[in-house]
């Protein structure tokens, strides 16, 4: 922004969402070099290029150089605008890849974001739509991100590797964040879960269902696993089936799970009682893992943490994940700012293993750019 | 006297502190009380030595992530590189790094080791995450569930 800082220097391709939204919140320019430099298909992809191209809309003043190969970006980001946005996502990542960025960067507009976000919904690499909006969107209101215009709606399902999903997303913008202290994760009382199938027989989720319910109800009565068939238009342009389930405790955390048959055309076909069964273990492996948060959103609750009053946030983790461990280095040298990281080993308690108790004091960021009233 | 007054706020670190600088000046003239304060020498340059001891010592999380800051390593890589003939260098594999760097960017967390959740006892693993399981003595688990029932 003002400030004249110095750019951070990273090579690779890989972390680049993080390393650019933590750019934008820093207001320091980033430099990333060596993008895919040794591939045979050199430079950024289309999905990396349509993030950036999402950057832009929802800033102002961002200044971005890419070199004719592709291989190397200077990003100087401009000040978070806002407003209503749409932004056709390439199909070769879901639309969850983008949200993830923008869940960072929407409390911290000038203007409320409405966004319209276009391409698939689902697939088996991101989380999905469904579950950000059953876990991520819970986590924000902790921090004080709440209202009636917070909204995340899907009005089209698309799955790989013809897209066509639409989603629709509203945040309303805060002036600082509330400090969170969520140290006990408490207990799980209830599983919910969607099932859902688009281009294929109705009776796909309920076969997902019956097997996912097998599993599960030796732990807990209380399941209730939707099913949806979109229908028409709204269903998207390929064929697909899947599931996500969301374990939710007595103190407001909530853990998921989710698979996705395979894209049309690429691998076995896959039977949806094998996928029921398979993502019901791996919530029972989400659970196992445990603390306040899921594994999924470990960096967004960290960033918001840091971003917070200067005040002492807490929070309980099961294992770091890899994404998340880089993430904390970002933190370090975008705001200077290291966790106190404490081990806490589970014992005799039936808790699953091991947890991380993750401790910082914010920096105190406050959104100057929101307009007052 | 100061001198006593010190003594008697060993205790508190804080306070110990604060009334470093006032030990500077009133070091010269009450030598004969250099033998109560002589735990109190160097303090910082013994916490800095047990800070890097504790540093150095069990590897944990915050060293896996941070690294030391102690910085043992040096930047030496840098002129490590050796050159062929003055023109061609050799290239250092960098191995996992290398590949890091441009793999895939996904927040997931794949799970690596799966459990079998068909066995008994990794099943009674996850017991006293559910509501179902055992419940902590001072926590009444009929008045928080009354409390959660919408």
């Amino acid at each position: 922004m003002a400030t004249q800082t110095h750019s951070l220097s990273y090579a690779g391709c890989n972390f680049l969402r993080q390393r650019l939204v933590l750019s934008t919140l820093s207001g320091r320019p980033v430099k990333i070099r060596k993008i895919r430099a040794r591939d045979d298909n050199p430079g950024l992809r289309d999905f990396e290029a349509s993030f950036i191209r999402l950057l832009d809309k929802i800033t102002n003043g961002s200044r971005i150089e890419i070199n004719q190969t592709g291989t190397t970006l200077y990003y100087q980001p401009g000040l978070l605008y806002g407003g209503p946005v749409e932004h056709d996502c390439s199909v070769l990542r879901s639309i969850g890849y983008y949200l993830e960025g923008l869940l960072c960067l929407a409390p911290f507009m000038k203007h409320p974001l409405k966004i319209v976000l276009r391409g698939v919904t689902n697939d088996q690499i991101d989380p999905s739509v469904d579950v950000l909006k059953a876990t991520a969107l819970p986590l924000l209101k902790q921090f004080g991100i709440d209202g009636e215009s917070f909204e995340l709606k899907i009005v089209r399902r698309g799955m790989p590797p013809g897209g066509g999903g639409e989603v629709f997303f509203s945040c309303p913008v805060r002036k600082v964040l509330k400090p969170i202290q969520l140290t006990d994760p408490g207990k799980i009382k209830r599983i919910r879960g969607m099932a859902y199938s688009v281009r294929v027989s109705p009776q796909m989720a309920n076969r997902i269902v019956d097997s996912a319910r097998s599993i599960l109800n030796k732990f807990i009565p209380d399941i209730y696993i939707y099913t949806d068939h979109m229908k028409g238009v709204n269903s998207g342009k390929s064929p697909g089936f899947g599931l996500s389930l969301v374990a939710e405790t007595t103190n407001g955390t909530f853990l998921s799970a989710e698979l996705a048959s395979n894209p049309q055309g690429q691998g076995t076909a896959v039977l949806p009682e094998d996928l029921g069964r398979n993502c019901a273990r791996l919530l029972l492996e989400e659970i196992h893992r445990g603390g306040c948060v899921d594994s999924t959103n470990q960096s967004l609750a960290l960033l918001l943490m840091t971003l917070g009053q200067q005040d002492v946030s807490k929070v309980l983790l099961g294992p770091i994940s890899p994404y998340t461990i880089e993430f904390l280095r970002h933190l370090k040298s975008f705001f200077q700012i290291m966790f106190k990281i404490e081990t806490k080993p589970c014992g005799e308690e039936l808790k699953g293993g091991d947890k991380v108790l993750m401790t910082c004091v914010g920096i105190g960021f406050s959104n100057l750019s929101k307009t007052l009233k | 006297l100061r001198s006593e007054n010190l003594i008697e706020e060993t205790s508190d670190i804080e306070d110990l502190l604060k009334e470093e600088e006032d030990y500077k000046e009133e070091n010269n003239p009450s030598t004969e009380t250099s033998g109560a304060l002589k735990w109190k020498e160097d303090l910082s340059r013994k916490a800095a030595e047990a800070f890097l001891r504790q540093q150095q010592a069990a590897p944990n999380l915050r060293k896996l992530i941070y690294g030391t800051v102690t910085e043992d390593d040096g930047d030496d890589d840098g002129d490590a590189q050796e050159e062929l003939g003055g023109l061609f260098r050799v290239r250092q594999p960098d191995g996992g790094c290398k590949h890091k760097a441009d793999a895939m960017d996904c927040s997931r967390f794949p799970v690596e080791a799966p459990h079998d959740w068909d066995l008994e006892e990794v099943m009674n693993s996850i017991r006293d995450c559910f509501v179902t399981g055992k419940w902590e003595e001072d926590k009444d688990a009929a008045k928080i569930l009354a409390e959660d029932d919408e």
